[in-house]
Order: structure tokens, then sequence, then C-alpha cells
């Protein structure tokens, strides 16, 4: 990596914003799927992938994790593993996203709210986007600003 | 990166998400049945909604019966998908009532079609709800006789039977 690079992966004020925006993201993301399980259970019985017995405790765990994660990178509880577990949940939506691209199978994202899709790579492509951000997050070896219990005290 | 400081936080993490969601899936009236095992060869759960009291034997489950009762001409056939979604096809002389616009459009459908109207709802197909809950829009202003095509739209046209753009 060029020093370039280094310097902006390691700056402490790109770390603060993508920490918010990836924070606000899945907080909002969160909001709907809590609202109405019983709706996104219905589109993740729509992808086709998960075993029946899942379906339910995914529809009614997942948007918790995506929302508790959300609320520790704002705040900055614990940012490292919160972004850990966001950069995990990113992974597995650009793996079935695309697992259902390639066998051409049709499904609602579910990503935001019900109804609203877009094309299938538009969704792929702004999770790789949310993914580097993570990424920058988990690696980033600075003081974290703004920041309530921060376990990673490396400066 | 220390990782067993890392696993200690991720279990707490774990930990409230998954004490919330229990908390709040227990007292909120959307919350779902945990354990319900989802019927997948009718595209129904059984893990149903705690306020839903929508009943199961109103859904049309076999498409060549909702084609029978297309061809008798005693139902009126509604698309609850959005007005973009019915101007792209639809079940040929079905009314499009779109979920997001029923309080604005219902007013006009009641003087149309009498609450005794056999009317069948559908929506895209087995994974959306929209037809459902237009059931449960329906009931409430007094519609006795809703069915619903739980095939929707995509296993109508999958099937050849008329529809129209």
């Amino acid at each position: 990596m060029n020093n370039n690079l280094r310097n902006l992966f390691n700056n402490g004020w790109i770390e603060i914003l993508f920490r918010w925006v990836l924070g606000a993201t899945f907080i909002y993301a969160s909001y709907y799927k809590i609202m109405s399980p019983m709706d996104f259970a219905k589109i993740i019985y729509g992808y086709n992938l998960f075993p029946e017995f899942l379906i339910t405790l995914i529809a009614v765990f997942l948007p918790f994790v995506e929302l508790i994660s959300g609320l520790c990178l704002i705040l900055g509880i614990y940012p490292r593993s919160a972004a850990l577990i966001i950069n995990g949940l990113l992974l597995s939506f650009i793996l079935v996203l695309t697992i259902n691209i390639i066998r051409g199978h049709e499904f609602d994202c579910g990503c935001f709210s019900a109804n609203k899709t877009g094309p299938p790579g538009m969704m792929v492509a702004r999770d790789v986007v949310y993914l580097i951000m993570g990424l920058q997050v988990l690696l980033f070896n600075g003081v974290r600003k703004g920041c309530f219990i921060r376990s990673d005290k490396t400066v | 990166m220390q990782w067993n400081k890392v696993i200690k936080e991720m279990f707490f993490i774990f930990g409230i998400s998954i004490i919330s969601a229990l908390v709040v899936n227990f007292f909120s009236p959307a919350g779902i049945s945990l354990v319900g095992k989802w019927d997948g060869a009718s595209g129904e759960k059984a893990a149903k909604n705690k306020s839903y009291v929508f009943s199961g034997e109103l859904e049309i489950k076999n498409i060549r019966i909702a084609k029978q009762i297309y061809d008798s001409g005693k139902a009126v056939f509604v698309d609850a998908r959005s007005r973009e979604d019915f101007k792209n096809g639809h079940i040929k002389g079905a009314e499009s009532l779109p979920l997001g616009q029923f309080a604005d459009l219902i007013g006009a459908f009641k003087k149309k079609y009498p609450v005794d109207t056999f009317i069948v709802a559908y929506c895209s197909g087995r994974t959306c709800n929209d037809s459902h809950r237009l059931e449960q829009l329906l009931f409430d202003h007094g519609y006795v006789n809703v069915s619903i095509l739980i095939d929707g739209y995509q296993g109508w046209k999958g099937e050849g039977y008329p529809i129209e753009q």
C-alpha cells in the first residue's frame, strides 16, 4: 500500500465518518424489519436459501444484531468488534445476493424496506462499498474519535 | 488484534441483540412465533403474527381453481400491487387497488362493488404479503367474500392464463 493510501486508511476523521455512515445505515435498515418481522420472514423465504426452521429465527434476531451493532458503531462502544460483525453481515449479504443473481432467481432484497428493490447488481456493488468502509473501521490503527468504550487503545 | 477481547465484545453485542430481540418480539403486536415451521409447499407460514387474524382457508392454493372462478365470472380479481406493476401487466379484467393508495381509492371502489362482491385478491406471488394485507383492509371495510390467489400474478402468467397490459 503506498503511503498516501495508508495515511488515508489511518485517518481518524475518515474512520469516524465511515463508522457513522455504516452505523446509521444499519440502524435505518433494521427499522422496517423490526416493525414488520413477518414481512421480513417472507422475504427471507423468497431468497429460497435457508432451511424452514431458520427463517423465523433470522427474521427476529438479524434486525437486532444490525440495530445494536449500528448503535455500537455510532456511539463508539467496542467499535472494532461491531465493525467485525457488520463486515460479517455484509459478506453474507453479498454471498446471498450473488448466489441468487447467478442462479437467476427472482427475489426481493428486503435490504431497507418492502417493495423497494434496485437492480441486483447495484445491491451487491453497494454492499461492497459498505464492506470497504467496514474494513477501514476494522483495521484502523490510530486513536478512534468519539468513543464511549474503546477496547483497542493502540496509539 | 487481541482476539480473546474481540470475541468477548462480540458476545456482549450478540447477547444484547438476542435479549432485546426476544423482549421486543414478545411484547410487540407484530411479533412472530419463533418456532413455527415454514410451509414451503404452500408458501405460507405457521409462525403467524400475533395480531394476524387471517384464516388460511381463504387462500386459493390451487391456481386451476382460481382459473375456474375467473371463468365463471362470479369474482372480481383485485390487484394489490403498485400502479406501475399493474400497468406492466395484470390479470385480464382485474381492478387495481394498490395497498399504498388504499385509503384514497377504497371510496370509489366501494361505490363500484357492493360489500357482498366475491373478491379474489392477488399480488406478485408467494413471497409477497400485499394480497393478505389487502384482504384484511377489505374485511375491515365490510367485504366478507375475499379470497387470495397466493400464486399471484407470476403464477397466473406462468400458467399462460389471460393477462393484459
